[in-house]
């Protein structure tokens, strides 16, 4: 197990580098000045050039990527061209607010979307599943931002039970969650379709092999037979899509976050994009790939100690 | 008597601005330190969306509206922008001021007003580091234009001083001492964490002071328990940044926000059936859209295609399909209600194909020629690029569009960052603005050739008034340079004239806002009905 995590922590360090490399050479690549976007119209052309030098964008490309490397390296992310902030300050600050978000958006969608998956398979083509599968598909189908326009202009616009905007009071908890609902409904929703049709599968296909048959023969009770043996194995699925899940969730979080005017990572990068901020982008970045990078890697993790198998596959 | 609501259309000459100066001073119309204007009833907090957030607060450094939305409730100019429908400014920090010559502004700061964090008195040193820190080239600001040909502030006494310029100077009293570089800061609070700061203020003077500022979240302005003169309304303002116009219209639909700037789409919606509990207003705004042609280019250099394109261009059709109705056609870049506001166009009310044809067939393009258009990837901007596609068709110019993100667009027509000047054909150009007719003509001078001017117009004529009209007091003579210099430009085929544009904003019906007369929010006069 320990050769295991040492290769799959060597092996994350290599993608979070590769995806940094790339993401930066990308960022390059787009057409245009930064720094006219960042001074705007009324700059001129010698306070392009000076801030062009502050930022080190008159290097070379490999330079600055390789220059943006070593100083995370040494725990420094940068600074921001507007305010002088720390990025990782900055980013650090927003983080949380993502982070809760994405949690409130999986757990719901996990409390409901298994226990579903789990009544479809038992009652296989019953009333009841159907009801499910159509909702699963619909849930699926329907894009987060229609969701959540449709959540706000109901709850928040017509019956006026839950806030629209914002993040809520700090330290006002009950606050909080009211803001979180509505988000954390738009970008789990889907998610109970994804859940609910997986596990289903999945169960249904660990109920059909022989140690169930076998269980089943011994006269273990259905409950048992279900929860300890059934839904460990059809879990597993699962576990691993939560860790890529993550990462969608990253991205849903950016329109939820733009939507719902919520401070968080998501909405930090979307305006640094808009406005070159290319400290922010890259710390931003480097954040969320290091935060997806290991949700997969717990995800593989957990399969791994779930069915030890799944050791051998690296 | 200088009739103060005329300000923006009465010269302000030396000898009227000496009465007027006078004459305020003396009534006390402003009463800036008078403890006795109190509202009938006040607290509570105002909430506001702005469209973003914060980057700088310290006047030097500023980069956005918003950031002016906010400087202006928490420090004070010698005179400021007053709340209505006509552009006219009042007195504000200043007890008087006025021009004593056309390169010299004599003021006399009131007593009294305080800065936070016992930094001590608003003083003339205090205007004098303010204004002078940003004219300053060593300093880089971004705004160091605003203060134009400022030589220095002289001080003379503790409240007293004159600003001297090294030339005349007149948009100072428009776009500089009443906006964002007007604004006046503590000397010692600025200079003791170095000399320059961003989104934390050391010191506040104006009826407010940053009390939070949220990064992406919110700011929060609570009043300055320093401030001496009349109190604001509001105990608290919260503005919130938020980009997308349609948030901003379910907060403000759902009592999350008291104000907030509409979208033109919105404000056809909002006409139809109004937002429950809100109310509409759409202002003329201070922008300017033209359709530009690069004299320089290889097909656009004859005279004629630039008027053929100037004759078939339908800009009623434009404005129309763009917004929706709302905003009027301009026969010229500087706004109605500004001096210097052309009122009549030489072009043809109605699109004129056949002249258009007869003028290619005559610059040896019978068959009709293809041009490129290039715009920013904004969706009211490509609805004009489409438009103008459209409309052009029929005179036989057939026109492809060239969608660019706004890194990639401000620099298409600079000579220094590529060589891309030279294929520039038509531009759909739009430049904010300032209520000095100056703000609007300068970007056409011949030495912005390869800078923003990607048009490249250059007449001798238009930049020899644009120096006159700079120094000129007597402003029926200001406003006349201004006009012919729209007419230049018109005239030579490089810039047709679309629009000002509009300015629509929303606010909770219980909510008594106060605007300057382009929307913009004058946050430390609103209150509640």
């Amino acid at each position: 197990m320990w050769i295991y995590l040492a290769k799959r922590t060597s092996l994350a360090v290599v993608i979070v580098i590769i995806a940094i490399s790339l993401l930066y050479s990308m960022i390059l690549m787009v057409p245009g000045d930064p720094t006219a976007v960042i001074l705007g119209p009324r700059s001129t052309p010698e306070m392009r050039d000076a801030l062009r030098a502050d930022m080190g964008l008159d290097r070379p490309a490999i330079v600055q990527v390789g220059s943006f490397i070593l100083k995370v390296f040494q725990g420094d992310m940068g600074t921001d061209v507007f305010t002088n902030r720390p990025v990782s300050q900055i980013v650090f600050e927003q983080l949380p607010y993502t982070m809760i978000l994405i949690f409130a958006g999986i757990s719901w969608a996990i409390v409901l979307g298994i226990p579903l998956g789990c009544y479809s398979a038992l009652n296989r083509n019953s009333f009841i599943d159907k009801l499910t599968g159509i909702f699963s598909v619909g849930t699926i189908a329907i894009p987060a931002f229609v969701i959540a326009l449709y959540g706000l202009l109901l709850f928040a616009v017509q019956l006026q039970w839950l806030p629209a905007i914002g993040a809520g009071e700090e330290g006002d908890l009950v606050d909080q969650i009211k803001h979180l609902i509505l988000p954390a409904f738009a970008i789990g929703l889907g998610w109970v379709g994804y859940l609910s049709r997986l596990v289903r599968a999945s169960m249904l296909e660990v109920l059909g092999e022989n140690h169930i048959r076998t269980a089943r023969a011994f006269g273990l009770p259905e409950k048992l037979i279900v929860f300890r043996y059934a839904l460990k194995l059809a879990i597993l699925p699962t576990v691993a899509l939560m860790g890529v899940g993550v990462g969608y969730l990253l991205s849903s979080s950016v329109f939820a976050e733009i939507v719902f005017a919520r401070p968080g990572i998501g909405k930090l990068i979307y305006e640094s994009v808009l406005t070159r901020n290319y400290p922010i982008i890259m710390g931003s970045v480097l954040i969320t790939t290091i935060i997806f990078v290991l949700c997969t890697m717990m995800a593989d993790i957990i399969n791994a100690i779930l069915d030890p198998r799944m050791r051998e596959n690296l | 008597m200088f009739n103060k609501t005329n300000a923006s259309e009465h010269p302000l000459n030396r000898r009227n601005f000496l009465k007027m100066s006078a004459a305020v001073a003396a009534a006390g119309i402003c009463p800036i330190l008078q403890p006795g204007v109190l509202w009938a009833a006040e607290g509570g907090i105002l909430k506001i969306r702005d469209y973003s957030d914060i980057k700088s607060l310290d006047p030097s450094f500023f980069l956005s509206v918003p950031e002016e939305n906010i400087n202006a409730c928490i420090y004070n100019k010698l005179i400021a922008f007053k709340p209505g429908r006509k552009w006219e400014w009042e007195l504000q920090a200043a007890k008087s001021i006025q021009q004593v010559d056309p390169t010299h502004i004599a003021f006399e700061l009131r007593e009294g007003i305080m800065h936070s964090g016992g930094f001590g008195e608003m003083t003339a040193e205090d205007v004098k580091y303010s204004f002078e820190r940003i004219a300053d080239p060593a300093n880089k600001s971004p705004n160091i234009d605003d203060w134009g040909p400022l030589e220095k502030v002289e001080v003379t006494g503790k409240y007293t001083g004159t600003i001297v310029f090294k030339s005349p100077f007149q948009p100072v009293w428009w776009t500089t001492l009443p906006y964002t570089t007007g604004n006046i800061i503590s000397m010692k609070a600025t200079e003791k964490v170095g000399g320059k700061y961003s989104t934390d203020p050391p010191s506040f003077n104006g009826p407010y002071m940053l009390k939070e500022w949220k990064p992406n979240q919110r700011t929060v302005l609570t009043r300055n328990p320093v401030w001496k003169g009349p109190k604001s309304y509001f105990d608290e303002i919260r503005i919130f940044p938020i980009d997308d116009e349609k948030t901003a219209e379910i907060a403000l639909e759902s009592g999350d926000v008291d104000f907030t700037r509409l979208s033109i789409p919105s404000l056809k919606n909002y006409t139809k059936t109004p937002p429950k509990g809100a109310k509409t207003e759409k202002f003329p705004s201070l922008y300017w859209l033209w359709m530009g042609m690069n004299q320089d280019n290889e097909v656009l250099k004859d005279k004629r295609i630039r008027k053929a394109v100037q004759m078939a261009l339908d800009r009623k059709t434009i404005v129309e399909a763009a917004y929706f109705g709302f905003a009027e056609v301009a026969n010229g870049n500087v706004p109605a209600g500004l001096l210097g506001h052309r009122k009549k166009t030489t072009l043809p009310d109605k699109p004129d194909y056949e002249g258009a044809k007869k003028l290619l067939t005559e610059a040896g393009y019978p068959n009709g020629l293809d041009l490129t258009l290039e715009v920013l990837n904004k969706s009211t901007f490509n609805t004009i690029a489409q438009v103008i596609q459209a409309v052009l068709s029929p005179a036989g110019i057939r026109v492809q569009i060239n969608i660019h993100d706004s890194g990639a667009f401000w620099v298409l027509g600079s000579e220094k960052d590529s060589d891309r000047w030279k294929s520039i054909q038509l531009i759909v150009g739009r430049f904010s603005g300032v209520p000095d007719p100056s703000y609007y003509t300068r970007w056409h001078l011949s030495s912005q050739v390869g800078i923003w001017n990607w048009e490249r117009f250059s007449n001798d004529e238009y930049d020899k008034l644009d120096k006159i009209a700079l120094g000129e007091t007597d402003q029926e003579k200001r406003a006349a340079m201004y006009v012919r210099m729209q007419e230049l430009l018109e005239e030579s085929g490089c810039v047709t004239f679309i629009t000002n544009e509009v300015i629509p904003v929303a606010y909770r019906d219980d909510i008594k806002p106060a605007f300057r007369p382009d929307g913009t929010p004058l946050l430390r006069n609103f209150s509640k009905i």
